[in-house]
């Protein structure tokens, strides 16, 4: 489903180049749900945004779905984005001047689908998410964790191969984690989409299936994927 | 994306970005309402001029005088006229005017000979200046005149006035009086009220009895010959619009061919006082045509050229004007344009003023999965939309920039009045629109080119 081979990633700062990824390679399955786990500053986001082709790396591939994103143009790429890639923003990214119903719809805006569609899967997603009440008021009206769920239903509208979250969490207090990271779980379980989660806190990534630790740019557990799809280690605690 | 979305997320900026909207409106507005104002000044002084023209030069007909040319050979259509045309083949002939009324597109042609200037007498004394015309009396009525009272007849004697000669008409010691006083003191008002007045004065001229008098100048007595009594057999009415005092400027005496011929032997003094009809048998000197419509003038003129005759037009009168108000016309709306074009200089710092709050929506925009054709067009049809609006606010400014115009000349008395004709309408909402898309086109693509990541980065 998604292979990372030989990434490397390097950011110039002044004149000198600071290499932040170093020779990553690792393969997530469909349908898994997979933790993304390092401290402040080593290299979580960049390699996320790597993934989602959001910039390019300094060498190596990522294949989503056996594309290889590396290649891709940016109109290429948005059509990529759109078609296969969800994406869960820590500070819920919601545009302010639509309505929840229309933010979450607002990827299908993008693929020019009929507003009736739309508002269909929009009502649904918000539905799963535990906020069904809340279509027609603005994100302002919304407390963080609702916001968080109007995002992840945004994420999943379009029913992408993968979403990947970006500290879906990182701006809640520890009971609202626990209810989205629930959520998130629930909808990997229920959708058998891939998610791969961005996070800094133990207690989050062990809730996956797998954990990818990084430090310093270094991948510090390339654990193997399992052969087949497995059931033991997953579920909400 | 569909057009209905784009629009719709278009509005809603516009309706949330009220000083941006604010500001571009101003500008388009304005640019706007400068070019349908120009544009409709420029029309209602063009229209204005053209009816005076109109009133003055009829734009249907054609004076045909005898050619002085050489004579030309294949005159294909001249077959009656040959024999004559040996003797002097630019003869304005009868033969000749036969054949223009059969032409195509002529609805009528007469001989309309000008026999100068005469004093009309009434039977009450009263006079009154006119223009003697000879002509053919019964093709008037085929050259559009109207009677007002009364028709044509062919008895001998019978004279047709029009409007104008029935107005003002004074016996001689009050009209003398009068230009004494006026002559002693010109800036009385009250004098020159009365004597506008006297100028309208209408008369019942219908079935009464005239007569036309010459002086004769070239003596020192300066003898008086009277015509023989005439009868008013019509009175013409005016054209539609004119009033009693324009009316009666124009006092013209139609006067059959063979009453002219009458009149030049009981008036002429031997001498030449301007009265020479001149009526030879079987040849004029000015034939009026009047042809079905302006298009067919010049096809017209030219076989009547090929008959060895002159032929003139008034149609040079509104191509001149058309020329002057054509250049106006586009002074005016280079006028518009650059202020459209300054307006859009504001279009483009708010725009881009807007792109950059909108970074960070735009760049989310992306990540979901709008490409960058989608972004470059929310920003410019929401441009465009601001031209729009724009245009409207300034088709709303010109009513009222026109409607003050009219207040103002209004009280100055004159028949000028201000109208936005409605084509310019379209025009200017194009100019406005036009100037919201080319401010918008930098700003969209600037906001297309937006990346994602560093737009979503929060510093
Ligand atoms: N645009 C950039 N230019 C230069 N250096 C950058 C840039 N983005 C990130 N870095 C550097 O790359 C390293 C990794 O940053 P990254 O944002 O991936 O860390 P992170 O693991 O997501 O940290 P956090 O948990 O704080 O979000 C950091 O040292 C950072 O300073
Ligand atoms: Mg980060």
């Amino acid at each position: 489903m998604l292979r990372v081979e030989n990434i490397k990633h390097s950011f110039k700062t002044g004149n000198e180049w600071t290499t932040v990824l170093h020779n990553i390679n690792f393969t997530v399955n469909k349908g898994e749900m997979v933790a993304l786990l390092g401290s402040s500053g080593s290299g979580k986001s960049t390699m996320l945004n790597l993934m989602a082709g959001l910039m390019k790396p300094t060498e190596g591939h990522i294949y989503i779905a056996d594309h290889d994103i590396v290649q891709m143009g940016e109109n290429k790429l948005a059509e990529f984005r759109r078609k296969h890639i969800g994406f869960i923003f820590q500070a819920y990214e919601l545009i302010t001047s639509l309505t929840v119903r229309e933010n979450v719809e607002l990827p299908l805006v993008f693929q020019s689908i009929s507003p009736s569609v739309r508002k269909q899967k929009a009502l649904a997603l918000l539905e799963q998410v535990g906020i069904p009440d809340k279509a027609d008021l603005f994100p302002s009206q919304l407390s963080g964790g609702q916001q968080q769920r109007v995002s992840i239903a945004r994420s999943l509208i379009t029913e992408p191969s993968v979403i990947f979250a970006d500290e879906p969490t990182g701006n809640l207090d520890t009971k609202t984690e626990e209810e989205i990271i629930a959520i998130l779980l629930k909808l990997n379980q229920s959708l058998k989409t891939t998610f791969i989660v961005v996070t800094h806190e133990l207690e989050v990534a062990e809730q996956m299936q797998r954990t990818f630790s990084l430090r310093d740019g270094y991948l510090i557990n390339n654990q193997q994927p399992p052969a087949d799809a497995e059931s033991a280690e997953g579920g909400a605690g | 994306m569909k057009i209905r979305d784009i629009s719709r997320m278009a509005w809603d900026q516009v309706k949330r970005r009220k000083v941006v909207t604010g500001l571009c409106m101003t500008g388009i507005s304005i640019g706007c309402a400068a070019i349908i104002v120009a544009l409709s000044i420029g029309q209602s002084a063009q229209t204005y001029v053209t009816d005076q023209v109109n009133q003055n030069f009829k734009m249907d007909e054609i004076t045909v005088t005898p050619g002085g040319g050489i004579p030309s050979r294949g005159g294909g259509g001249g077959g009656s006229g040959e024999s004559n045309e040996n003797l002097d083949p630019g003869k304005l002939t009868a033969q000749k005017l036969e054949i223009i009324k059969s032409l195509n597109h002529v609805v009528a042609a007469a001989p309309f000979e000008d026999a100068g200037y005469m004093q009309m007498l009434t039977v009450d004394n009263k006079i009154a200046d006119v223009q003697v015309k000879a002509t053919d009396l019964r093709m008037l009525t085929e050259f559009g005149f109207k009677f007002k009272q009364g028709g044509v007849t062919d008895l001998p004697g019978m004279v047709v006035l029009n409007y104008g000669a029935t107005l003002g008409l004074i016996d001689n010691e009050t009209r003398q009086k009068l230009y004494e006083q006026l002559g002693a003191d010109p800036f009385n008002s009250a004098l020159m009220d009365q004597y506008n007045s006297m100028s309208t004065l209408p008369s019942e001229m219908y079935r009464q009895q005239v007569q036309l008098q010459a002086t004769d100048y070239s003596t020192s007595e300066g003898n008086i010959r009277l015509s023989s009594a005439l009868q008013v057999g019509g009175i013409l009415s005016t054209a539609e619009g004119t009033d009693d005092l324009r009316a009666s400027y124009e006092k013209i005496m139609y006067v059959s061919l063979e009453t002219a011929a009458q009149l030049t032997q009981q008036l002429s003094f031997g001498t030449n006082n301007g009265m020479t009809p001149n009526v030879e048998e079987n040849s004029y000197k000015t034939v009026t045509v009047k042809v079905d419509s302006t298009d067919n003038i010049k096809s017209v003129e030219a076989i009547i050229q090929k008959l060895n005759l002159n032929a003139m037009d008034n149609l040079y009168q509104q191509e001149m004007l058309k020329e002057q108000f054509d250049m106006i016309k586009m002074a005016a709306l280079g006028i518009g344009v650059f202020i459209l074009i300054i307006a859009s200089i504001s279009i483009i710092v708010a725009m881009t003023m807007s792109t950059h709050q909108r970074r960070r929506q735009i760049g989310i925009m992306k990540v979901l999965g709008a490409n960058m054709g989608q972004i470059r067009n929310m920003f410019i049809t929401e441009a465009a939309l601001l031209g729009l609006l724009g245009g409207l606010l300034g088709v709303l400014f010109s009513y009222l920039i026109i409607m003050g115009l009219n207040k103002l000349v209004g009280t100055a008395g004159d028949s000028l009045n201000f109208v936005i004709p409605l084509t310019t309408i379209p025009v200017g909402l194009a100019f406005a629109i036009m100037t919201g898309v080319l401010s918008g086109i930098y700003p969209a693509i600037s906001a297309s080119r937006t990346d994602a990541l560093t737009a979503i980065k929060r510093d």
